[in-house]
């Protein structure tokens, strides 16, 4: 297994967490959001890989499990919430949703 | 195998960017796809071979389903929600949060790269030896994982119920 | 040197392999569906019909390839594509023969079940490009479907990961030879499996995506030419996927009697010709599964999947494990 600096690794991942971040941040779309949380969590199970691989144990990849795990279950949650939103407001407009009542 | 590593990188990074500055929410998450597909590679090339395979059987297999079957139930198609899209998309309101997410990438790079010392990843490391220190060491935190995905599976059937009641006519429902 | 080409030889042949048995299989499943329900089938064109294939691809090649101008025109030619990239890529990891093999991967299995959940984008990208609502509707239950279809065939492979202690589908055929052909103490698991398999080539009992009568052919309605042979290809290739796994995982791959003969191309040959004819007998079954059931109501579909299936496939894998445990 021929191999790359750890590094780099870890600067894929914190760029692809930047990006993650300015999704949430620029689009209003509730489903962009969703998916840039996605890119987030990925990016960070991502981190956790590299330094898994670098002190070659099994850490990195149990940790990634988990973070799968809790991420199937934020988008089963996430999708349901959006589904409800688009039913009630007709519109995926995040902003929409910004009173507490109504 | 390092220039595996490199050409998925650059296309995670240029897929990622293609989703977050899609208007059509299918090709966003086809894009979405593409860069967890190459973060699977990544994932290979580094030696996490089963952490390579579950990424794409459940991220790009099942949770980005997932979000195709959301966009067809809803059933947005281009034309009305990109007009909302372009709207949403003026520069006043995404150059202030890009500028900041630009500001966090090179505080990345800076913290990450000024370490200084750059050391070798990328050793195999085989299904079994997961298994075993996940089911050993690990064992709590594979309580607590099936208890969330056991919350969020009550969470979405109640949510994704037809006949919610609805909460501003019946009271506390 | 001589093991990239011996790759690139078995590379060649798996593609022009399978891509001529699908073909074949269209004449196959025709003459066969015409025998169970007493009639003759195509046998005009060709000794016994058989150039009939041949005159339908031509005729397929021929017709306008027609792209709606409704349709979302990059995710309309993207949909074909995906399954068979995905269903050919999944073939990688199958061993033919001691060896034989494009990858010998530690995480065979699991590349398998990786390129067959990648292949629900097709049906539900072509339903959602088409811009009509039946295909939408196709598209709709396909990704349904196969979402709960997925989640047990994953786990009904896990007892045979569990009995032979790897994901590596050699390994698993090694492991057989050296104990008993899986299809005996994970009798179970091997018919989920099967149903399993069933649904994710939507064959018919599960075939709702596109059922005729109530979508008009559901996701490929608006697909013409080429681009629907593509459809119809991959449908054939999935379920040569599907029976190479039964082989490898339940009915010990290349194992049987090898006649006297102990070394050599001879050997190999011969253990390929035993996985050959496995292969096609399950071929034969996908047929005769086709001719002898009825389709369906969705939600029964759905409800048999997650109800039924799903409990099942835990339990198959809970008495694996404590029999494992307990024999140790």
């Amino acid at each position: 297994m021929t191999s790359v600096p750890m590094d780099h690794g870890l600067l894929l991942a914190g760029l692809l967490f930047a990006v993650g971040l300015a999704g949430v941040l620029v689009r209003r779309n509730i489903l962009y959001v969703l998916m840039s949380l996605e890119i987030m969590m990925n990016s960070a199970a991502l981190a956790f890989v590299v330094a898994g691989a670098r002190w070659s144990q099994p850490d990195g990849q149990i940790v990634f499990i988990f973070i799968v795990t809790v991420a199937a279950a934020e988008v089963a949650v996430g999708l349901a919430l959006v589904y409800q939103m688009f039913k009630r407001m007709k519109t995926l407009d995040a902003d929409a949703a910004s009173l507490m009542r109504g | 195998m390092t220039i595996a590593f490199y050409v998925a990188s650059a296309v995670a990074l240029f897929a990622t960017l293609m989703v977050v500055t899609r208007r059509n929410p299918v090709h966003a998450v086809l894009y979405l796809m593409v860069s967890l597909l190459a973060v699977a590679v990544v994932f290979f090339t580094l030696g996490a071979h089963f952490a390579a395979a579950l990424e794409v059987i459940i991220y790009a297999g099942a949770i980005i389903v997932l979000f195709v079957f959301m966009i067809m139930l809803l059933n947005i198609g281009p034309p009305p929600s990109t007009r909302q899209e372009s709207l949403l998309l003026t520069p006043g309101i995404w150059v202030g949060p890009s500028a900041l997410s630009v500001l966090l990438a090179g505080l990345f790079l800076y913290v990450i790269l000024a370490g200084g010392r750059s050391v070798q990843a990328g050793s195999y490391v085989d299904a079994k030896t997961v298994g075993i220190s996940m089911f050993e060491i690990y064992f709590l935190g594979v309580e607590l994982a099936s208890m969330i995905l056991l919350a969020g599976l009550v969470g979405a059937y109640h949510l994704g119920k037809r006949d919610l009641p609805d909460e501003a006519e019946g009271g506390n429902g | 040197m001589n093991e990239t080409l011996g790759t690139l030889l078995i590379i060649a042949f798996v593609i022009l392999g399978v891509l001529h048995v699908a073909p074949g299989l269209i004449w196959l499943e025709r003459r066969l569906l015409a025998l169970w329900q007493d009639r003759y089938g195509p046998n005009r064109v060709g000794p016994f019909g058989l150039f009939q294939v041949l005159a339908d691809a031509i005729k397929m090649f021929f017709k306008e390839d027609w792209i709606p101008p409704f349709a979302d025109k990059a995710t309309f030619i993207l949909a074909p594509c995906i399954i068979n990239v995905t269903a050919l890529t999944a073939f990688a990891v199958i061993p033919f023969a001691p060896g034989w093999s494009v990858v010998d991967m530690s995480v065979g299995l699991l590349f398998f079940l990786a390129m067959s959940s990648l292949g629900v984008y097709s049906v539900t990208l072509a339903g959602w490009a088409s811009n009509n609502k039946y295909s939408l509707l196709g598209g709709l239950r396909a990704s349904a479907q196969m979402l709960g279809y997925e989640v047990f065939m994953g786990l009904s492979l896990m007892g045979v990961v569990l009995m032979s202690g790897t994901f590596n589908l050699a390994k698993i055929v090694e492991a057989q030879q050296n104990t008993i052909w899986y299809c005996v103490p994970q009798f179970l698991g091997m018919m989920l499996f099967l149903i399993a398999g069933i649904a994710e080539t939507h064959r018919l009992p599960f075939d709702l995506p596109e059922a005729e009568a109530e979508l008009i052919a559901g996701f490929h309605s608006e697909y013409s030419s080429m681009k629907f042979g593509m459809f119809f290809i991959g449908e054939y290739i999935g379920i040569t996927l599907i029976s190479c796994l039964m082989t490898v995982l339940y009915f010990g791959g290349w194992d049987g009697p090898t006649f006297g003969i102990s070394e050599g191309l001879a050997l190999k040959l011969v253990q390929f010709g035993w996985f050959a004819a496995k292969t096609f007998v399950f071929l034969c079954l996908f047929i005769l599964l086709r001719a002898s059931f009825c389709r369906p109501r969705y939600d029964q579909l759905i409800a048999f999947g997650w109800k039924i299936m799903l409990p099942l496939s835990l339990a198959n894998l809970l008495i694996t494990g404590a029999a494992l445990l307990a024999l140790e």
